[in-house]
């Protein structure tokens, strides 16, 4: 039944959404976490992609993520000399995440996910009304 | 003559299925929302004219050259589809969220439109053999 299929599709889509979520948070979470040894590199930022794949049992395009990527950008540097991760001039380095642009991505994820929510909701009231047929 | 060849019961068929076939391509577009270089797709609207025309709802169905032979159902047929371009954003990607959702709601309310009149025809048919 094709609109099975569809409600196929759009869990994908909340599946790749969900993906991304765990990446966001990955990334908030870990926005202070400094390196354990003096002068070390603390967490890189991670960069969430997105795949389109052709499923062929459901003749479509559904979505997955892709590798997780680590942004390239470089770290924000503090003066902090009695920090046990400063390096020799007192310097310690904090991982790149900007707060502003997770929760912009977080926002942009949740905007995905309801749409995809949407259409499943949709399709499932379609599923209704032909099974309503039978009744009539 | 089975039920589903009488014409309206076809015509309501085929566009229950335009609107499963259309749900689909929709679903296809939401899911791929974010991803980069994806260009949304839809279904092309149905001909009435030619729905109308006698059997220009079944496309290429098998002859019969025997007494002998079945008929074959009314095949599914293959819609066409149609790439409007709206504003392409920066990753490639020209899926369009708000205008995605309204066309889902508006598949929904007309394929509830067709569900609707299918009951309403078969009522017609149980008026005709006297039971209700």
């Amino acid at each position: 039944m094709d609109f099975l299929k569809s409600m196929q599709i759009a869990a994908s889509g909340l599946r790749a959404q969900t993906g991304r979520m765990q990446v966001i948070a990955e990334n908030v979470a870990n926005a202070d976490s400094t390196a354990q040894r003096p002068g070390g590199d603390p967490y890189r930022r991670k960069i969430p992609t997105f795949r389109s794949e052709v499923d062929r049992a459901l003749e479509a395009n559904t979505v997955t993520m892709g590798k997780v990527r680590q942004d390239p950008t470089d770290f924000r540097t503090k003066y902090e000399p009695g920090h046990p991760a400063a390096d020799q001039s007192g310097y310690v380095k904090y991982p790149n995440v900007n707060s502003v642009i997770e929760m912009n991505d977080m926002r942009e994820a949740q905007r995905s996910y309801e749409a995809n929510v949407n259409v499943i909701s949709a399709t499932r009231r379609m599923i209704q009304r032909t099974i309503d047929l039978l009744r009539a | 003559m089975p039920i589903s060849d009488v014409p309206i019961f076809s015509m309501l068929r085929t566009r229950m299925q335009w609107h499963q076939e259309r749900q689909k391509i929709l679903a296809e577009n939401v899911a791929n929302a974010d991803t980069p270089k994806f260009q949304p797709k839809d279904l092309t609207p149905i001909d009435f004219g030619r729905q109308a025309q006698p059997g220009g709802g079944q496309q290429l169905a098998l002859a019969l050259t025997s007494p002998a032979h079945l008929a074959s159902p009314a095949s599914a047929g293959n819609f066409g589809t149609s790439r409007p371009l709206y504003d392409v954003k920066p990753a490639g990607n020209a899926v369009n969220l708000e205008d995605q959702m309204i066309k889902v709601a508006n598949n929904q309310m007309d394929y509830q439109a067709a569900t609707s009149l299918y009951s309403r025809s078969m009522g017609l048919f149980k008026v005709a053999m006297g039971k209700k």
